[in-house]
C-alpha cells in the first residue's frame, strides 16, 4: 500500500496538536458558583462508581476527533495498493462469455470471476476514463460503449450471461477494439477469458494489450458426439465420449431411453483430445428422445450431457418431375429418410400441400405451373418465372464462387468436367455458388418464399453422376431445400434457429423448450414468415420440441437435440498467455508490471463521515437521552390510552 | 437598605393574622395568650384548699359558706408567646435568583410583625454564620417592629457556621421557649443534628426550608466545575439531562428525609421556593399549613 499524496499527511501534524491544545484548553472547565457543593457531591460519590469509564467518557471526543482527523488526512493521502490492472484512460474490456466461462473451477464459475475482475478494472479506471465492454464469444455484444458512468459499466457487466453458441472467435472483438482504440489516445484492452480463443494473427491492435486469465482447472470430460440412425426395425445410438484433460480418468455413460435409463457403460478414458471413446447400441424404434449422461461431476457441467432424438418415420417427401433420369433416382434413394414420389412430366395440378411434398426436383423441361415449395431445377431447357435460359455452353470451367459454402461442404468439383450447360440469367435473389465463364453453374436463393436452386447442366451432359462429389452435393441441397428435416437437421448447436416450413393453413406453432417453457407463435415467441417457422433463442441446450397446430389440433411435432459439441469449448485448460499482434511490436499480454492502482479514499471518506456522525451523537447525548425518555413515556402511556 | 423589606398592604393584611400554636405556652408577663400557668383574668380555671400564706383576697367565700372550708379560686394566666426567629446568615443563603437570604429576612419579618402585632415577644437570632451570632434582644408590641426591620435588613451573610452547634447553643440559651420559625436552606451536613437540638425543649418549630429555583431545578449543560460559595470542595460535572435528572431525584429524596425527620419530632416542614412571592406564600401557604391562622 501507498501513498499518491504523502505530503497531506503533513496536515495530521498541524491539526492533530490544534485539536489536542484546544481540547486541553476546554478541560479547564467553566466555574459555577453554587450555594452548595453539599447536595452535588453525594451525587459525584455515585457517580464515582464508575469512574474510569468517566474519564473514558470525557476523552471520548477527543479521541472521535482525532480518528476523524485521522481519516481525512489519510483520504487526502489517497491511499492506494498495487494491483495487476490497467492504466489507460480508454479502457476496452473483451470479456469472454463462451460457453467454456460456465466452468465452475472458480467460485462460482468463470464467468462470475471474469464479471468481478471486470468490475475490478471499472474501479481502476482514472476519474474521466471511459470504458467500453465488449461481450465476446457467440454473438457478440457491446452492452456499454465509451461511456464514463460507471454504475451503467456494472450494470452493463452485470448483465452479461453465458452464451452456450457460436465458439470463441475473437476476430470481431478484436477488430472493433482496434478501431475504438486507434481513435483515441492511451487506449488498453483488456481480455477476460479462460485462453481458450481463436486469435486471428493479420490484425495489429494499436493498443496495449492486457490479458487477465480466469480458471485453474484442466480436467474436463465431455460427450462429444451423439447421433441415432433410423434403421429398417431399429435405430442405431452412437454416443462418443473424450477427455479433453491432461489425466486419465474413468467415468460413467448413462443412456436414457425417453427418460428411463436404459444402459450404462464404464469407460476409462485416455488424455486425447482428438479420440473419444465410442459406444453404439441399438435401441428399440418407438424412443423418441435419446440422453446421454456422463455421471460425476467435473468443472464444465455444460457438457456432460448431450440429446439426439429420433427422425425414424420423419420422412422427407421430394416430388420428382423427370423424364427419366437413373443418376437421379439412384442418389436420392441413396440419401437416408427421403422419400421420393414420381410425378409424370406434364402435370399441371399439384394437390399436395408444402407440409406433405416441400421439395420438388425439375429434371429436364419444366411444367407450365410450378409445383408449391421449394424448387431444384437440373438442367432446365426453358426459362421461367424465376430465371431465363438464353443459350448454350460449352465445356464450361468450373469455379466455386465462395469457398466454403454449405451447398459444397465436402464436395470437391475439380475432377469434374461438363459438356454443355445452359447459360442462365438469374434475378438478384440468387447467390452464384459455382461460376463457369460468367455464367452460373450452380446458384442457390430465394424467392417468393421459397428455396430454389438451378444446376444449370443436363446431368448426363457431366461425369458428375459418376464421383464421389454427387451424392454429397445432392445431400447438401436437399438439406438446403428442406432444412429442418431429416437426421442431421435434427441435431443443432446452441443458437442455431429452429426453421421448418409450415403452409399456410398452420395457424400457431409452439415450441417447448428444455426448461418446459412454451414459446409461442401468437405472441411472437415463434415467428411466421413467409411459409417458415422459425425459433431463433436456442442458448440453453437439451431437447427441443416443435408443434405446428392447425385450429387447436397438432399436425405435426418436430423434435430437435441443441448440443453443445464444440471441443474449442470442452477444452478448458486455462491459457496463460494469449498471442495478440500489437502496434508496438509486442506479442504477449501477460501484465508483467503491477501498475493498476487500486484507490481507497472512498472508504476511508466514509468511514470518515460515519465518525462524524457518531462524534455528533457523542456530543448531543442530552438529545438522545431526550428521545429515549419520550419514547419511554410514551411506552408508559401507550396502555392507558388504549 | 434601599427597599423596605415588606409592603405596607402587606403589612396590613398581616396585622389580620395571628401565630397559631398547638398548645398553651407559659410566657414572661401578661399578655393575650393563654397560658398553663394560673394568675388574674376573667376565666375561671379551678379550686384549689387554701394553704398557709396564700393571698386571702382570692378565697371563694361562697364556697367556704357550703362546705365550711377554704377554697382559692384560681383563673387562668394570660401571658405573651416569647416568639423565636431564626434566620441562616450562612453564605450558602446570599445565592439564588431570588436571593435566599433577602427571603429569609422577609419571612422572618412577616413573622415577626405578625407576632409584634399580637403583643408578643419576638427575639432573633441568626445561626449558620461563624461566631458571634447576631442577635436581637426581645422586642415587644408594635414599637417593637422597627427595630426587627433594621435587624433583619442589617444582616450580612458570613462563613464558617457550624449550624448544629449555634443551634444547640440557642436552645440552651434562649429564655422562654415558644414558637420558633427556623429560616434556612439547610444545605449542611449537621442539619439533622441541628434540628434534632430544639427537641430538647419545648419550642413549636417551624422549619421553613429555604431553596432557590437555581437550586431546585439546575439549569446547567456541559462540563462545569462547582465551587462551593462557603469554601467547600468544588465538584467537577459534566452535566447532561441524566444528571440532572439524578440530581432532582437526590434533592427530592433530601426533602422528604427532612420532612419525615420533622414529622417524627412535632415540627412543621414546610418547603420554600424563593420564585413564589413572600406575600402569596405567607397568605396562602403558611394558613393552609396552621402555622397562622
Amino acid at each position: 500500500m501507498s501513498l499518491i499524496s504523502p505530503l497531506a499527511l503533513l496536515a495530521a501534524a498541524i491539526v492533530g496538536p490544534i485539536i489536542v491544545a484546544m481540547y486541553l484548553l476546554k478541560l479547564r472547565r467553566e466555574e459555577r458558583s453554587v450555594s452548595s457543593t453539599f447536595l452535588w457531591q453525594k451525587m459525584v460519590r455515585d457517580v464515582e462508581a464508575n469512574a474510569p469509564w468517566q474519564k473514558l467518557r470525557r476523552s471520548l471526543l477527543l479521541l472521535l476527533q482525532l480518528l476523524l482527523m485521522l481519516l481525512l488526512v489519510l483520504a487526502l493521502a489517497r491511499p492506494f495498493f498495487q494491483t495487476q490492472g490497467i492504466s489507460g484512460r480508454n479502457l476496452i474490456i473483451i470479456l469472454d462469455h463462451s460457453a467454456s466461462m460456465g466452468a465452475s473451477d472458480e467460485s462460482p464459475s468463470r464467468l462470475e470471476a471474469a464479471k468481478a475482475k471486470a468490475i475490478q478494472l471499472i474501479d481502476q479506471m482514472p476519474d474521466g476514463g471511459r470504458a467500453t465492454i465488449i461481450a465476446a464469444g457467440g454473438s457478440m455484444q457491446v452492452p456499454a460503449a465509451a461511456t464514463s458512468d460507471r454504475r451503467e459499466l456494472r450494470r452493463a457487466i452485470d448483465a452479461i450471461q453465458l452464451g452456450n453458441g457460436g465458439g470463441s472467435d475473437l476476430a470481431q472483438p478484436l477488430t472493433l477494439a482496434s478501431a475504438l482504440a486507434a481513435r483515441e489516445e492511451d487506449s488498453e484492452v483488456a481480455i477476460i477469458s479462460d485462453g481458450n480463443v481463436s486469435v486471428p494473427s493479420d490484425i495489429r491492435i494499436p493498443a496495449r494489450v492486457s490479458y487477465f486469465p480466469i480458471g485453474r482447472a484442466t480436467e474436463n470430460v465431455a460427450v462429444s458426439a451423439i447421433s441415432l440412425q433410423p434403421n429398417q426395425n431399429s435405430q442405431t445410438l452412437f454416443v462418443q465420449v473424450t477427455n479433453y484433460g491432461a489425466s486419465a480418468t474413468a467415468r460413467r455413460l448413462d443412456i436414457y431411453l425417453d427418460g428411463a435409463i436404459f444402459n450404462a457403460y464404464n469407460l476409462s478414458l485416455a488424455p486425447d483430445p482428438t479420440h473419444g471413446q465410442s459406444i453404439v447400441a441399438q435401441i428399440p424404434p418407438q424412443v423418441r428422445v435419446v440422453e446421454a449422461r456422463l455421471d460425476g461431476a467435473d468443472a464444465l457441467a455444460l457438457d456432460d450431457r448431450a440429446f439426439a432424438v429420433s427422425t425414424l418415420g420423419d420422412a422427407l417427401h421430394v416430388r420428382l418431375i423427370s423424364l427419366g433420369n437413373r443418376f437421379l433416382e439412384t442418389g436420392l434413394s441413396l440419401l437416408p429418410g427421403v422419400r421420393v414420389t414420381k410425378a409424370i412430366s406434364g402435370t399441371r395440378t399439384f394437390t399436395e400441400t408444402i407440409t406433405q411434398i416441400p421439395v420438388t426436383i425439375i429434371d429436364g423441361p419444366s411444367p407450365a405451373v410450378l409445383p408449391p415449395g421449394n424448387l431444384l431445377f437440373v438442367g432446365p431447357i426453358r426459362s421461367t418465372d424465376y430465371f431465363s435460359v438464353t443459350g448454350e455452353i460449352e465445356f464450361p470451367s468450373l469455379r466455386p464462387v465462395v469457398g466454403d459454402d454449405p451447398v459444397l461442404r465436402n464436395v470437391s468439383l475439380s475432377e469434374v468436367s461438363v459438356l454443355k450447360m445452359a447459360r442462365i440469367t438469374l434475378g438478384s435473389w440468387a447467390r452464384v455458388v459455382v461460376d463457369s465463364d460468367g455464367a452460373p453453374l450452380l446458384a442457390v436463393g430465394e424467392r417468393d418464399g421459397r428455396r430454389i436452386a438451378v444446376l444449370a447442366f443436363d446431368l448426363h451432359n457431366s461425369d458428375l453422376p459418376l464421383q464421389v462429389a454427387f451424392p454429397l452435393l445432392l445431400s447438401n441441397l436437399i438439406n438446403y431445400l428442406a432444412p429442418g428435416s431429416g437426421a442431421e437437421a435434427s441435431q443443432l448447436v446452441p443458437g442455431q434457429p429452429l426453421a421448418v416450413q409450415v403452409d399456410a393453413s398452420i395457424s400457431e406453432v409452439r415450441v417447448t423448450r428444455p426448461d418446459g417453457t412454451v414459446a409461442n407463435s401468437r405472441d411472437g415467441g415463434v415467428q411466421i414468415r413467409d411459409g417458415q417457422a422459425i425459433y431463433a433463442d436456442t442458448d440453453p441446450l437439451g431437447v427441443y420440441v416443435l408443434e405446428a397446430l392447425r385450429d387447436g389440433a397438432v399436425q405435426t411435432t418436430h423434435r430437435y437435440a441443441v448440443n453443445l459439441f464444440a471441443p474449442k469449448e470442452s477444452a478448458i485448460t486455462a491459457q496463460r498467455d494469449l498471442t495478440v499482434p500489437q502496434t508496438s511490436g509486442a506479442q504477449s499480454t501477460i501484465s508483467r508490471t503491477r501498475d493498476g492502482r487500486q484507490e481507497v479514499w472512498r472508504w476511508l471518506a466514509l468511514a470518515a463521515l460515519v465518525v462524524l456522525v457518531i462524534e455528533w451523537l457523542v456530543y448531543q447525548r442530552n438529545g438522545l437521552v431526550y428521545l429515549r425518555q419520550r419514547w419511554r413515556e410514551r411506552r408508559a402511556a401507550a396502555p392507558i390510552r388504549r | 437598605m434601599t427597599d423596605p423589606l415588606l409592603e405596607s398592604s402587606f403589612l396590613r393584611k398581616l396585622d389580620r393574622l395571628s401565630i397559631l400554636t398547638r398548645r398553651a405556652m407559659a410566657g414572661d408577663i401578661q399578655g393575650e395568650r393563654r397560658s398553663p400557668r394560673r394568675g388574674a383574668s376573667v376565666e375561671f380555671a379551678d379550686f384549689r384548699p387554701y394553704a398557709t400564706g396564700d393571698d386571702i383576697r382570692q378565697i371563694d367565700w361562697n364556697l367556704y359558706a357550703r362546705a365550711e372550708r377554704f377554697y382559692l379560686k384560681l383563673f387562668v394566666a394570660e401571658e405573651e408567646l416569647s416568639v423565636h426567629l431564626l434566620v441562616d446568615t450562612s453564605a450558602s443563603m446570599d445565592w439564588g435568583e431570588p436571593n435566599k437570604l433577602r427571603y429569609a429576612q422577609q419571612l422572618a419579618a412577616a413573622f415577626g410583625y405578625i407576632a409584634l402585632s399580637n403583643l408578643d415577644r419576638v427575639s432573633v437570632s441568626t445561626f449558620g454564620a461563624g461566631p458571634p451570632a447576631a442577635t436581637l434582644p426581645s422586642v415587644r408590641g408594635k414599637r417593637g417592629a422597627l427595630p426587627l426591620f433594621g435587624f433583619l435588613q442589617r444582616l450580612v451573610p458570613g462563613k464558617g457556621g457550624d449550624l448544629a452547634k449555634t443551634c444547640r447553643t440557642y436552645v440552651q440559651t434562649a429564655r422562654t421557649p415558644g414558637p420558633l420559625l427556623l429560616c434556612s436552606d439547610l444545605l449542611d451536613a449537621g442539619w439533622k443534628d441541628a434540628l434534632a437540638a430544639f427537641s430538647s425543649r419545648p419550642f413549636e418549630v417551624t422549619v421553613m426550608h429555604i431553596l432557590a429555583p437555581q437550586e431546585i431545578a439546575p439549569e446547567l449543560d456541559g462540563d462545569f466545575k462547582l465551587v462551593d460559595v462557603e469554601g467547600g470542595e468544588p465538584v467537577e460535572i459534566s452535566a447532561d439531562i441524566g444528571l440532572i435528572q439524578r440530581y432532582r431525584e437526590n434533592l427530592a429524596t433530601w426533602r422528604a428525609e427532612i420532612e419525615s425527620f420533622c414529622t417524627g419530632r412535632g415540627m412543621n416542614y414546610l418547603t420554600v421556593d424563593t420564585s413564589v412571592p413572600v406575600d402569596e406564600f405567607v397568605l396562602s401557604q403558611l394558613r393552609k399549613r396552621g402555622v397562622l391562622k
